[in-house]
């Protein structure tokens, strides 16, 4: 298998996937931080360190490309809180990915690097007929974000680098139905699909490493909006007597994706031990609402119907509420041989979402993470990283007085639970 | 290397199958418990409302969906056993005939047809009101006695289900028998209404009657039908309510909503209201369309007297005003009423012709419709807020008497009244979907603005069952009322 085909299987993996992060954001850059409860920040392990902190790049020794992917298996259980069966997805898997490739000069004091990922993502498909259909059937959010990044080392301890971070792709697919009948049993349903504007923003970050034993990081990522300009509406299912307020055909929204800071230490008591931890700071609270505003006239309600319509109005808005929110990572590494290196860590992810705003689309709750991973060392050029995730969510329950009395009654009453296990694979080269 | 590491890989990826295969979370069920109460045979009494009663009529697809039947399969998972219901056969399905939508008129307003195939009527019995239809029998055991139009003040009379019951004459009047009950009592029979119930011996009920004691009247638009006397009311609810309770029963009573909330009465007034000029002013009747004492008193509706959406002004038109009331400012009109004599007919003395009728009621049609005091909108077609209190105190009264027996003999309360008012005030969201009184966009409204869809239905059930947790410990489970239709477009 040559670097080649790996790049271009990447290419074939162009998806988001259920967060592993709190809300939809996912933390799934570099298989190594994987098996690690995710820390990154105050290390120098590989490429990847574009992803966590830029600043840390120009200390990684080697330069090198990896590509990294994960297979994101979530599970989810929901009860109705008007009683009826366990609800469960339809099972689909969704593969976020990452390439990092990173280059020095030759006195290792700049490097520079482009780095692929996919930072925020979902894409659940609920049950046919489950109880929140009138909330949402189905969702697949994808965003691509293209990292050209810089880092320079103004001494042997102290590092910082900058990045350009472009949301290069991003799409979504939001699908539910309408509780409007034409027959029983069949309801209407509307599907918005569109793809994002491309967007910049940046991260940046600061690496000190006072002694062989002891390093410290701190990095920031920008917030984005995701902004989807005439999106595609379409409607199937909605009976002729109620075209008139259903005539859209095209709509706007801004999803804002949060800024984050992190700060992380780590500690290396011997050569082939390293233990890290992390802290990150989401700025989640920029999430209010979710605004959609419609346009266009698909002539469903005749010449004279207003245009714009969704449900007989022109705009909608759904309280989101967000709060900011901090996630702890704990992680380390030990090398057992000169070429098996192996990885645990844990991380507990505090949820933005409080109690009644739970929505269907990110049914969020408090995580706790546990992760595990391997290394092994081909040879001095090539190696291959192996992790798995396992992500429990907090079951959490929201009823229906709750929601009514958070002005949230868009969403569905019930019992949610959700476990997801992430197994990736990466694959490393360093010349 | 590369083929080796994925031969060793191989296994490893089907322990990863077998890892994911655990992954799936579960949340328990909830336990089911029957509590203190016995749901071995529950037994459902009450008028249309129990009867499954929607679009302005009976029929299958309706009484597969009455809350009793609803209940009943929620009753079934805590020891409840069958329940057996008067359902009419698949080839009569749509029994009585009902209301369809076909789509909306120029002016927005709903527009409906009546059903008229596969009916079960077999037969009409001249009464003193006309012919009354009647129904193919269902005689065997049944555990829903919801009867179409029953009221309270009908539960003793014998032969209710009888069709000599016929009414009498106009000198010497008799009350006539009820078709729905009719249709489940056997030929010749004169049982009462509260012997049948009495006969029932359930271990559980529901009970939910009273509403046509207020609601004949004030769907009149207080022109026609009574108002039972609150002694009456309370004597019969007592009396039965004893009767059911006689073996250890238990059980809920439903209390009667307060009837100027639901969709008949608050639909066509906004429109109207709406289509008319700020100064305009609407002239109708009020009290009884026909005394044979002179003509009934005109009564001035200005514009913004007209209860809109938001509830500003007082004055309700009904449902059955809506094709009338388009013809507001009209002159040479009489078809309101002609319309009124036609219904009234039957209880007006054999020598009141429509010319007299006229007379004494002081109309000339050749004068702008609702706009004059010759031509004023018939008493029927508005609830003014003349009789809008009578109604309202008599509801209040009624209630009272309800859960004031249903406290005594520790039974539990379904306080319909106050969920409907809730509803009417703020709406009732389940799920995604927003419910509201309002018609045909509420979803918890059939076609005919009184009686529940199926949702609304569901909706009743799962109070019903919040009641029966709360006062027995029972914990039954609700049903999700989104899987119940609302109203179907066309």
């Amino acid at each position: 298998m040559n670097l080649k085909t790996l790049l271009l299987a990447g290419g074939a993996l162009l998806s988001g996937t259920a967060a592993s992060a709190g809300g939809f954001q996912v933390s799934l850059a570099g298989i190594k931080n994987n098996g690690m409860g995710g820390v990154g920040v105050g290390l120098s392990l590989d490429q990847a360190a574009m992803f966590y902190n830029p600043g840390a790049l120009a200390m990684v020794r080697e330069r090198g490309v990896q590509i990294g992917g994960n297979a994101t298996f979530a599970r989810s259980a929901f009860r109705s809180q008007f009683g009826g069966e366990q609800r469960e997805l339809r099972n689909s898997v969704v593969t976020p990915f990452s390439v990092f490739a990173g280059f020095g000069s030759s006195d290792n004091k700049f490097a520079a690097g482009i780095a692929i990922y996919t930072p925020f993502g979902s894409k659940l498909q609920y049950a046919d007929g489950w109880e929140g259909r009138f909330s949402l059937t189905d969702i697949d959010l994808k965003s691509i974000f293209v990292q050209p990044t810089v880092s320079y080392a103004i001494t042997d301890q102290l590092s910082v680098g900058g990045g350009l971070v472009i949301l290069a792709y991003g799409a979504v697919n939001l699908q539910r139905d309408i509780p409007i009948e034409g027959q029983p049993g069949v309801p209407g349903h509307v599907t918005l699909d569109g793809k994002a504007l491309t967007k910049i923003g940046f991260n940046g970050g600061i690496y000190y490493k006072p002694t062989d034993k002891l390093s410290i990081g701190a990095s920031y990522r920008s917030r984005i909006d995701a902004t989807v300009d005439g999106g595609e509406v379409e409607f199937k299912n909605v009976p002729t007597s109620v075209g008139a307020r259903f005539t859209a055909t095209e709509f706007d929204v801004t999803l804002p994706l949060p800024a984050t800071t992190s700060l992380g230490v780590g500690f290396m008591p011997s050569e082939k031990l390293t233990v890290a931890l992390d802290v990150n700071y989401v700025q989640w609270s920029a999430y209010k609402s979710l605004d959609f505003k419609f346009r266009g006239n698909n002539g469903a309600g005749g010449l004279v119907a207003p245009s714009g319509q969704v449900g007989g109005v022109t705009s909608s808005s759904s309280r989101r509420e967000y709060e900011d929110a901090f996630t702890f990572r704990l992680g380390g590494q030990y090398q057992l041989t000169d070429a098996f290196t192996v990885r645990a860590g844990g991380s507990y992810d505090l949820s933005p979402v409080k109690d009644g705003f739970v929505t269907p689309e990110t049914p969020d709750a408090n995580r706790l993470g546990l992760t595990a991973g391997i290394s092994y060392k081909v040879n001095d050029r090539f190696g291959v990283d192996v992790s798995t995730q396992f992500i429990d969510l907090q079951e959490r329950t929201q009823t229906q007085d709750e929601l009514t009395a958070a002005g949230t009654v868009d969403r569905v009453a019930g019992t949610y639970k959700t476990r997801i296990v992430i197994p990736g694979i990466g694959f490393n080269y360093t010349f | 290397m590369n083929t080796f590491l994925l031969k060793k890989g191989t296994p490893a990826l089907a322990l990863l199958g077998l890892a994911l295969a655990g992954c799936q979370p579960d949340i328990d069920a909830p336990g089911i418990d029957k509590g203190s109460a016995d749901f071995t045979k529950y037994v459902a009494v009450g008028n249309s409302l129990t009867a499954g009663f929607g679009d302005g009529g009976l029929y299958r697809e309706g009484q597969l969906n009455s809350y009793p039947n609803i209940l009943a399969g929620q009753f079934k998972a805590a020891g409840g056993g069958d329940f057996t219901q008067p359902l009419f056969t698949e080839a009569q399905l749509n029994g009585s005939g009902y209301l369809r939508f076909t789509g909306f008129g120029a002016t927005g307003s709903p527009l409906t047809v009546n059903v008229t195939n596969n009916l079960a009527v077999v037969g009409a019995v001249p009464t003193r009101a006309g012919n009354q239809f009647t129904y193919a029998k269902y005689l065997d055991p049944i555990n829903n006695l919801g009867v179409p139009g029953i009221r309270m003040s009908d539960i003793e009379t014998p032969g209710f289900g009888n069709t000599a019951l016929n009414g009498g004459t106009f000198l010497a009047p008799t009350p006539i028998f009820n078709s729905y009950f009719e249709r489940i009592t056997p030929a010749g029979s004169n049982q009462t209404y509260r012997q049948r119930v009495a006969a029932s011996a359930p271990t559980f009920f529901t009970f939910w009657l009273g509403n046509n004691d207020v609601l004949g009247f004030a769907t009149a638009g207080a022109a026609a039908s009574s108002l039972t006397p609150i002694a009456d009311f309370t004597r019969l609810a007592n009396g039965i309510l004893d009767d059911l309770t006689a073996n250890g029963a238990k059980g809920v009573v439903a209390t009667i909503p307060d009837v100027t909330n639901v969709p008949f009465f608050t639909t066509v007034g906004p429109s109207f209201r709406a289509s008319l000029p700020a100064t305009a002013s609407v002239v109708v009747t009020t009290g009884p369309v026909f005394t044979g004492t002179g003509a009934p008193t005109r009564k001035t509706i200005p514009r913004d007297d007209i209860r809109d959406a938001n509830g500003n002004g007082k004055q309700l038109f009904t449902l059955t005003a809506s094709p009338y009331v388009t013809l507001y400012g009209r002159t040479n009109n009489g078809k309101a009423w002609r319309d009124v004599y036609a219904q009234a007919r039957p209880s007006l003395p054999p020598n009141v012709d429509l010319r007299l009728f006229l007379t004494v009621n002081g109309i000339d049609t050749t004068k702008a419709f609702g706009a004059s005091t010759e031509n004023p909108m018939p008493s029927t077609l508005v609830l003014d807020d003349l009789e809008q209190p009578a109604v309202l105190a008599r509801t209040t009264a009624f209630n009272d008497a309800l859960k004031s027996k249903a406290n005594e003999k520790g039974l539990a309360i379904f306080d319909a009244n106050q969920f409907f008012a809730e509803v009417a005030a703020r709406g009732f969201a389940i799920n995604g979907t927003n419910n509201t009184a309002g018609f045909i966009a509420g979803n918890l409204f059939s076609l005919d603005g009184v009686h529940p869809t199926p949702r609304g239905y569901a909706v009743i059930a799962n109070e019903m069952i919040k009641a029966i947790n709360a006062k027995y410990g029972s914990s039954l489970q609700a049903v999700n009322p989104n899987a119940y239709r609302a109203i179907i477009f066309p």
